[in-house]
């Protein structure tokens, strides 16, 4: 059942290379057809993708949320599943092209570094734990989707200040539709980050863990937190444009991927299960 | 039997000439009507737009229906044919499919892309269909040609981009603000493009339309016009504060929006993006409005430069456009030979049968002391002679229907066998329309086909009916092809 469940997940990944290939061909054609059949492909990828996380869950016993591979899985799963929300039941249209390259490095790198499915070590045997991961997940997937609308925003608004119109009529969102997906996503991913840091500081004290405020991971937590509470706020006392909120969660974006590929596997103390 | 088009359009007639043939909807039905009551078509469209007026026609004789088509338009012109002429153009056959078809996806359009087209085209043949003008072939080659004009627009992007730089502007203040719903625009000064982009901005959405001039009374004449509000020019930066899209078209010599000011209004915007059109030459808003953070500046140059690009871009879609109107243009014409086979061959049997018959009847006295049995023999021995005859030339026709020689074979086969006879040319095409009308099958074919050879005999006076013996009536002009000029077929329509 672990063979199924990593041949379904290369599936996926042959699905959303497909994908990215048929949103490359509709930015070059502007055929409408090709977005839709990419669109089409890519959620089969993400069903490709659930039945091997559901697979491997199953070989575990438990939900796959230890280590690189599946955690990473998990990300990307989450992350295509809002991209496809956002283009089957909102305005926000013609990301694919965006999404699936990030999608597909994920992927990549969780399948280098596959490990076989073992049982939950006993000190992630909790219902804390498990609130944690799932609460951080959510946040995670919100955060990346905002940060990458906050980059592609930063780009479009060059691009339109230096009138290089061709490149942007018709092949990117409008500038307020990125600007409000920056403030949802991030409206989104901060009362679960909250909860996740409060989940993960009462575990750490429950336990009886040394230092574990001044581990670089929970530092650069507190960081990004403290970022996109400044978006959320300059959001709504009005003022700040979308310029500095993009810039805002472009800067979240980094710290979170420097907790998601430094942080998390080589320098925290305590919180290599992740990765 | 070809496809014809006769007609006028941007490209041979001045604007003039084209209001002069512009058809109202019984205008067109009329003229379509007129073409098949003069025996020129069989099948006739009318199509008028205001950039073209043309006659499709489907017709045995294609150089007497284009003349046909030539005066009835010379009349409504109120000109002589002769001097219509040079304004007019013709195509048949597949240059006339390969026509409505450029027609239909734009290709031949003022504005390459534009959409409307299609919808004329519906329209025009809808109407003649309900008119009665319309059968078989151009029901189905104008449901054809819809679905080009639809295949062209789904898999180009032929009608994507704005051209005009009214609607490019308005597609820029999209893509900042998204929609346009509830967005205010202003209008600084009194233009042309500066009204027509607000009536553009409007049917986008827009919700509030601020217009402001030197002169309030214009302002006012504005307002009414683009349906906005008119505002005095003193309190700019309020304007600039509460609008989103601002386009300015006056004649002022010197800049009448300055960075200071927009920066001032800036302050009250709480950081919504600010987008700037100028249409004025000299220019109106200072370039240096373009370095502030949310504001974009596009000038006329800007957008001419949009619009050019889109042109271009479009032109360069045109290309696949052309190559969709060629392969579909293959599939028409494979259809439209079998058309003309399979007619053929269900004449030229119904000829050399009644041969047969007639040449039993000549010898009815000789065979009279024979028996039933056999009689029947001779019936049967006959009708093998003349079924082993036709047996190959009726299986090679089959086998060239649709290829690109087969105009060759229908052509030499009727000529052969004298069968361009109008009687029996209009003959076989009823029998298409019937048999379009029921099942389309080879059984069906034939049996509309007996049934109607069994009527004429019925008639067993030969001239009596108006579909007259094919034979009969080679024999008496001598010159097959001539007889009648198609008039018995049209009136028995």
């Amino acid at each position: 059942m672990e063979q199924v469940s990593v041949i379904s997940l290369w599936i996926a990944l042959l699905l959303f290379g497909a994908a990215f290939a048929l949103f490359i061909f509709h930015y070059l054609s502007r055929r409408e057809q090709m977005n839709l059949r990419g669109v089409a492909v890519a959620l089969a990828g993400w069903v490709a993708l659930g039945v091997a996380l559901i697979l491997r869950a199953a070989v575990a016993e438990r939900l796959p949320i230890v280590g690189a591979y599946e955690s990473l899985a998990l990300i990307t799963w989450f992350v295509v599943a809002v991209y496809l929300v956002l283009e089957l039941f909102t305005q926000v249209k013609k990301l694919g092209l965006y999404v699936m390259p990030a999608a597909i490095v994920f992927l990549g790198v969780a399948w280098s570094s596959y490990t076989a499915p073992a049982g939950l070590m006993p000190e992630l045997q909790s219902d804390i734990v498990v609130l944690h991961v799932i609460v951080m997940f959510t946040a995670v997937g919100a955060l990346y989707l905002a940060g990458c609308a906050a980059l592609l925003y930063l780009v479009e608004e060059r691009l339109l200040k230096r009138h290089r119109t061709g490149s942007v009529l018709g092949r990117l969102p409008s500038l307020a539709t990125l600007d409000r997906l920056v403030y949802r996503a991030t409206l989104i991913g901060v009362p679960f980050l909250t909860m996740g840091m409060v989940a993960g500081g009462i575990r750490a004290i429950a336990f009886g863990v040394d230092d574990w405020l001044v581990d670089p991971m929970v530092l650069l937590s507190l960081g990004a937190w403290a970022i996109y509470l400044a978006l959320l706020y300059g959001h709504l006392r009005g003022g700040w444009g979308g310029r500095r909120a993009a810039w805002l969660a472009v800067a979240g974006l980094a710290v979170m991927l420097v907790i998601r590929f430094a942080a998390v596997p080589y320098w925290s103390g305590f919180h290599t299960y992740g990765g | 039997m070809l496809v014809v088009v006769v007609g006028i359009s941007h490209a041979t007639a001045p604007l003039e000439l084209r209001e002069r043939l512009a058809l109202d909807g019984p205008a067109a039905l009329g003229l379509a009507r007129a073409l098949q009551a003069s025996g020129g078509a069989c099948e006739a469209v009318a199509l008028s737009t205001c950039n073209r007026t043309e006659l499709y026609m489907y017709a045995r004789d294609s150089l007497a229906a284009g003349q046909a088509a030539l005066e009835l338009l010379a009349g409504r012109a109120g000109c002589s044919p002769a001097a219509l002429a040079p304004s007019t153009y013709s195509h048949s056959g597949e240059a006339a499919i390969a026509h409505l078809f450029r027609v239909v996806t734009s290709l031949d359009s003022m504005v390459l892309g534009e959409y409307q087209i299609v919808a004329q085209i519906r329209e025009a043949y809808d109407s003649a269909r309900e008119g009665g003008c319309t059968s078989v072939v151009f029901n189905r080659l104008f449901r054809h040609a819809l679905e080009v004009g639809k295949r062209v627009r789904t898999e180009t992007a032929i009608g994507e981009k704005p051209v005009s730089v009214s609607s490019a502007a308005v597609d820029l203040a999209e893509q900042v603000f998204g929609r346009l719903d509830d967005t205010t625009a202003l209008i600084i000064g009194a233009g042309e493009t500066g009204e027509l982009t607000a009536t553009h901005l409007r049917a986008r959405g827009v919700h509030d339309i601020l217009v402001t001039n030197r002169t309030f009374a214009t302002a006012r004449d504005m307002e009414r016009r683009v349906g906005g509000r008119a505002v005095p020019i003193e309190d700019l930066e309020g304007h600039l504060a509460a609008a989103d899209i601002v386009i300015s078209s006056t004649s002022a010599p010197h800049f009448v929006v300055t960075r200071e000011r927009v920066q001032r209004a800036a302050r009250r915007r709480r950081g919504r993006p600010l987008f700037f059109i100028d249409i004025a030459v000299p220019r109106d808003l200072d370039p240096a409005i373009a370095d502030l953070d949310g504001t974009f500046l596009y000038d006329i140059d800007d957008l001419e430069h949009v619009v050019a690009r889109n042109r271009a871009e479009r032109e360069k879609e045109a290309v696949k456009a052309e190559a969709i109107v060629t392969e579909e243009l293959t599939k028409v014409d494979a259809w439209l030979r079998t058309l003309e086979v399979v007619p053929t061959i269900a004449t030229l049997r119904e000829a050399v049968e009644q041969i047969r018959e007639s040449e039993l009847r000549r010898l009815g006295s000789r065979l009279a002391d024979l028996d039933e049995d056999q009689r029947a023999q001779v019936e049967l021995l006959t009708s093998s002679i003349v079924n082993k005859i036709l047996h190959l030339p009726t299986v090679t026709m089959k086998e060239v229907a649709g290829r690109d020689e087969c105009y060759l074979y229908v052509d030499a086969v009727r000529t052969l066998f004298g069968l361009n006879g109008s009687g029996s040319g209009s003959r076989a095409e009823q029998g298409e329309a019937r048999r379009a009308e029921g099942e389309p099958t080879e059984g069906g074919r034939g049996e509309a086909e007996r049934a109607e050879a069994g009527r004429a005999e019925a008639g067993s006076s030969e001239a009596a009916a108006p579909a007259a013996a094919p034979e009969d009536a080679r024999r008496a002009d001598g010159v097959p092809g001539t007889g009648g000029a198609g008039e018995p077929g049209v009136a028995t329509r």
